[in-house]
């Protein structure tokens, strides 16, 4: 974990209100692990002071990582006014990432909407290890298939589904898994989206027996386990998105539980920056 | 202490993550994150509320125990070439006296800072800070119980902090901290509902701090004993408007979740200022408000 100022080199607008940042860092870059986390500290403005977390989306290694977000509140609309050789105030890299053992051999990667944001970076790891691996992504439409071209040039088969059905399989993508798990059969689930969504595959894992991990968002202020704020609620009592997680296996989450239903529902509503529920195809 | 400047409780954990990114050598005191006589689960997400220029939060106390505490945390923090003060909330008078009898044993303990303004627990907390009689029976209780110097950490949220200042002190108080956090509700306008799963929380950062440099000067006037100043500070201009108003020190809180290196830049900028307005030492500005 560091605290470092560092150079932006890249900004691309990938779709409207939805930006990748390239940022150099070489320390980052080279320690992260997918499914790890950078804090970020937006341009000051508007009213908003705290740090906002963005999963790390794909590195170059040794050099520079990225991240992608949508603009969703004030920090991410400060974020996407930044410009090519601002400089960012980042601490990271933090969380504790996806995890894999060394023989597994087949993989799912689900992502909805923004969800490809630390998907990707996975993807591109499970490449090196020589892991077979289905990307299975949700979005709303045809013309916001974030990244979809990165994931089916690196997975075995990709597959694809629409809320409209205006590419692939018309619905979500958790209908689209649970028409095609018993073909797939992989060992291991990885997913990213929605709650709503993660859920749902959730049980869709545990009927199949298959091993699930999700990377969940919270409300963060520190980022780096001090200030309690981030608790999820696992059969092990709270633990913290921003240390213990963000990424957990779904056997240990009270998705049922009433109180966790009542502590993710909305989050704060004064800035988001996951993509909202009605905004992704879960 | 080397200087007047140190981590409000709950914001800096045991010092165990920020010693990675900063040098808590520098730092004129540590405070621990409140210990409680048991472990304490914290409360229901979601904790954490972004407001402007504020968070409310409702963390709940969360943390492992006194004697986890001791064996696990103390430790580490008293490696450090800084005094270790460690902040107790109970909730009941025993449970302050016992928490108290227990530190008092421990070797290398600088001072307990007694939490009765929590906003986010049922019982306890706040319902000591808020009433000038159950204030005074806590610390009388703590004083009771210990020879470390005591500092008792009002809350905001009365009407007349002067009496309550003035009732810690009679029972025994070395110093006084203030403010904890104030009481707040933010609530989300798509769902209906409160964005901390506790409903309401403690609003802390910027937002609050006029009234605390408010209520620190109202304090020095009632009271003798030094005051720790807290609420909102960011800089080192913050800093000195609490010296200003009458605090001997300042504790830095949310801005640290924002900067780490808040605290450092503070001491490093109050020395500037020093050296720019003439004065050697910071006791020639404490309690200078020209009114």
């Amino acid at each position: 974990m560091l605290q470092i100022k560092a150079d932006i080199i890249g900004k691309e607008e990938v779709m409207p209100g939805v930006f990748n940042l390239i940022i150099v860092s070489p320390e980052i870059s080279r320690n992260a692990r997918p499914g790890q986390f950078v804090h970020v500290l937006c341009p000051s403005g508007d009213g908003f002071m705290l740090r906002r977390p963005f999963s790390i989306h794909r590195v170059v290694p040794g050099r520079a990582f990225e991240i992608l977000f949508q603009v969703v509140g004030k920090g991410t609309e400060a974020l996407s006014r930044v410009k090519i050789h601002d400089t960012l105030d980042i601490i990271g890299p933090l969380g504790t990432g996806f995890k894999y053992s060394e023989d597994i051999k087949s993989a799912l990667l689900i992502a909805g909407g923004l969800g490809a944001a630390p998907l990707l970076f996975l993807a591109e790891e499970l490449v090196e290890r020589q892991v077979l691996f289905y990307p299975m992504l949700g979005y709303k439409t045809k013309t916001q298939m974030l990244r979809y071209i990165d994931f089916k040039r690196l997975g075995k088969k990709t597959y694809a589904a629409t809320e409209d059905g205006s590419f692939g399989h018309e619905g979500t993508v958790v209908d689209l898994l649970n028409r095609t798990v018993h073909n797939i059969r992989p060992e291991i689930i990885y997913a990213c989206g929605p709650v709503g969504m993660l859920k749902k595959i959730s049980e869709t894992a545990d009927e199949f027996g298959i091993e699930c991990q999700v990377s969940l968002e919270t409300k963060m202020a520190c980022g780096i386990g001090v200030c309690l704020g981030c608790a999820c609620v696992t059969r092990q009592g709270y633990k913290m998105a921003c240390k213990d997680g963000p990424v957990f296996d779904t056997r240990d989450i009270l998705w049922g539980a009433e109180d966790y239903e009542k502590g993710r529902a909305s989050g704060c509503g004064c800035d988001n920056e996951a993509p909202p529920e009605t905004d992704s195809a879960g | 202490m080397k200087n007047p400047v140190m981590p409000a409780s709950g914001t800096f954990g045991a010092g165990r993550e920020y010693s990675e990114l900063m040098d808590i050598n520098r730092l004129g005191a540590l405070v621990a994150k409140t210990v409680t006589l048991k472990p304490r689960d914290g409360n229901i997400p979601p904790r954490l509320c972004e407001v402007s220029s504020g968070m409310l939060n409702s963390i709940g106390l969360q943390n492992e125990g006194i004697d986890h505490f001791l064996k696990h945390d103390f430790p580490f923090m008293k490696e450090f070439d800084v005094p270790v003060i460690i902040n107790i909330a109970g909730n009941s008078l025993e449970e302050y006296a016992q928490l108290c009898r227990e530190i008092d044993r421990v070797e290398g303990v600088s001072g307990i800072e007694l939490n009765i303004s929590c906003p986010n627990i049922k019982a306890g907390g706040i319902a000591f800070g808020a009433s000038s009689k159950l204030a005074e029976q806590v610390t009388a209780a703590a004083r009771y119980n210990t020879q470390l110097p005591l500092i008792v950490k009002l809350t905001p949220n009365v009407y007349n902090i002067s009496k309550i200042a003035r009732a810690v002190t009679s029972a025994g108080a070395d110093a006084i901290s203030l403010i904890n956090t104030m009481v707040g509700m933010s609530i989300d306008t798509n769902t209906f509902k409160p964005n901390l799963g506790n409903i309401t929380g403690g609003l802390s950062g910027p937002a609050i701090k006029p009234i605390a440099v408010r209520m620190v000067w109202e304090v020095a006037q009632s009271v003798k004993i030094p005051i720790i100043g807290i609420g909102g500070i960011s800089n080192a201009l913050d800093a000195v408007e609490f010296f200003l108003a009458g605090a001997t020190a300042v504790a830095v809180g949310t801005a640290n979740f924002i900067n780490p290196l808040t605290m450092t830049d503070i001491i490093s900028g109050l020395e500037a200022y020093l050296v720019d307005k003439g004065f050697t030492d910071i006791g020639q500005i404490i309690g200078k408000v020209k009114t």
